[in-house]
């Protein structure tokens, strides 16, 4: 649906490229995701995808035609949810959103959308007194309300609590049940775990890897049984390698004869990943 | 469905209403009133052009600096950008919204001296003169805007170069400037080229090629500065608003 190649992107008055030439694909139907630190360039690969930057050195192609000649009417396609909320503080949050219904050619019922998103009880109040959280979930309302077909998330949960991000994760989930296409930018392992079919990591403008987070897990991950039993008043940790378990006799022995307190399988996090392929912490990099 | 251009400038009057500009406008114009309805006919022959003008050209800039304004504390550009409306949809709807928003209250004060105080003006030459110094200013203000920190700093830059641009003028009404050469340079003047037309509209006026080439000079002038500067510097402007 999506193919960038040899994307390469700098900014007028700076010196270096802040994207270096970087390549992928985002298949038709996929949730692919963006996890990098901040200042890698997730967000500026993002607006260079959805037209706001120019400039660009490579090729990028949304169904299998250059972005560069496609019109306005690209928009009536495309959802954006910005990471910052963007409202007009003083209108009201159905105000918003029916100025900009107007503004395209296809329109989704709002009232299902605010409802979902726990809005429309709210519907009425200036976007002003609004919570972040509130103000975030209007974004995606913004970002769904032309019904498109291709939907582009900056740090989708970022400021929000447990329960409205899950709230967003679900309906990320429902588009794409009916075909919806998502790219995704985070910092946020969790949520690339959570909701990505393929990820790409990205440091400093380059991208490190790309690939489902299981098959990473798969690539990169430690698949380990760890157990800690007491032993003289001690708490004892041991640690197997989870291929041939069953077969292991020291560990089958210890199952049978000690007083076990724990036990797990351990599985190396996206994020371990992440630091193992990239050499850069996700929260760290400035 | 309704032009995007038509949903863009209702909005934008409907953004000028719920932040208080349009109050503020009402407010300004009711003052400019009370203290032209005191006047005696003679002083109130020279200070209507002259509260015109102040609203056509200054308050034109200001209100245009206002609503850029509230939209950089916002970023609200940021979302328009990535709808399918056009740029130059964008700045059209500024520009005529503002100017509405102008004639409104320069209607006003018109309507209040046309019944009240029997004042004789050409309403098709006042509201020619008005759309087009208004829309000169407001095309100027936002290119202006485009290059200003904030709100303040912008006030300050407005008053620098409005003080620099009538100084010249108000020195030549007061016979300070009197060669004949000045007749000619304060032609590149706006605010002289807008004082020209509006006072065009009131009767006494003699027509000279001033008239015509000020009336030129602000109708021109708009379209040039839309055409190569207000829409081709817009996207980097709009650009900065998303927090590149």
């Amino acid at each position: 649906m999506f193919s960038v190649k040899d994307l390469y992107y700098r900014y007028p008055k700076q010196d270096k490229d802040v994207i270096n030439g970087i390549s992928f694909d985002i298949k038709e139907g996929e949730i692919f995701g963006f996890l990098g630190p901040s200042g890698a360039g997730k967000s500026t690969t993002q607006k260079i995808m959805i037209k706001i930057l120019e400039d660009f050195r490579g090729t990028i192609s949304y169904n299998g035609k250059s972005i560069t000649e496609f019109n306005d009417d690209f928009y009536e396609d495309i959802g954006v949810s910005f990471e910052m909320p963007i409202h007009f503080s003083k209108m009201t949050a159905l105000e918003n959103v029916q100025f900009f219904m107007k503004l395209y050619k296809r329109n989704a019922d709002i009232e299902t959308l605010m409802k979902r998103v726990g809005l429309w009880e709210d519907k009425d109040k200036m976007v002003g007194e609004f919570s972040k959280g509130m103000k975030i979930r209007l974004n995606i309302v913004r970002a769904l309300l032309n019904e498109p077909t291709m939907l582009f998330l900056d740090e989708p949960t970022n400021g929000l609590d447990p329960t409205n991000a899950k709230i967003l994760k679900d309906m990320i989930h429902e588009f794409k049940q009916q075909g919806g296409t998502v790219f995704i930018t985070s910092h946020i392992m969790a949520d690339i775990d959570q909701l990505c079919d393929r990820v790409a990591f990205i440091v400093h403008g380059e991208i490190k890897e790309i690939d489902s987070p299981r098959n990473l897990k798969i690539k990169y991950g430690k698949r380990s049984m760890t157990l800690e039993y007491k032993e003289n008043n001690h708490t004892v940790t041991k640690e197997y390698p989870l291929d041939g378990i069953g077969q292991n006799k020291e560990f089958l022995e210890l199952l049978q004869t000690k007083d076990i307190e724990t036990l797990h399988t351990g599985e190396t996090t996206l994020e371990d990943i992440f630091i193992k392929v990239t050499g850069v912490k996700l929260h760290d990099e400035k | 469905m309704k032009s995007r251009l038509v949903v863009l400038i209702l909005g934008e009057l409907n953004r000028l209403n719920k932040y208080n500009v349009f109050s503020i406008s009402i407010l300004v114009a009711f003052i400019w009133g009370t203290i032209l309805f005191f006047l005696d006919e003679a002083l109130l022959g020279s200070l209507l052009p002259f509260v015109l003008l102040i609203d056509a050209t200054l308050m034109g800039v200001i209100y245009i600096g206002a609503v850029t304004h509230f939209e950089k504390t916002e970023s609200t550009i940021s979302t328009l950008l990535v709808t399918p409306i056009k740029n130059s949809e964008l700045v059209l709807s500024k520009v005529i919204a503002n100017i509405l928003h102008n004639l409104f209250s320069a209607t006003l004060i018109i309507l209040v001296f046309i019944f009240l105080k029997d004042v004789d003006i050409n309403l098709l030459l006042i509201y020619l003169a008005l759309i087009s110094s208004t829309a000169f200013f407001t095309i100027g203000g936002l290119c202006l805007s485009y290059y200003q920190k904030d709100f303040t700093t912008m006030l300050v830059n407005i008053m620098v170069i409005s003080f620099v641009l009538l100084i010249p003028s108000a020195l030549y009404l007061f016979g300070v400037l009197t060669s004949p050469a000045w007749d000619y340079i304060l032609l590149i003047n706006p605010i002289q080229a807008a004082q020209e037309i509006i006072m065009g509209a009131f009767s006494g006026y003699e027509y000279t090629y001033k008239y015509f080439v000020s009336l030129a000079y602000m109708i021109v002038g708009s379209i040039l500065l839309y055409q190569f500067f207000a829409l081709p510097k817009f996207q980097d402007y709009a650009v900065k608003q998303s927090g590149v």
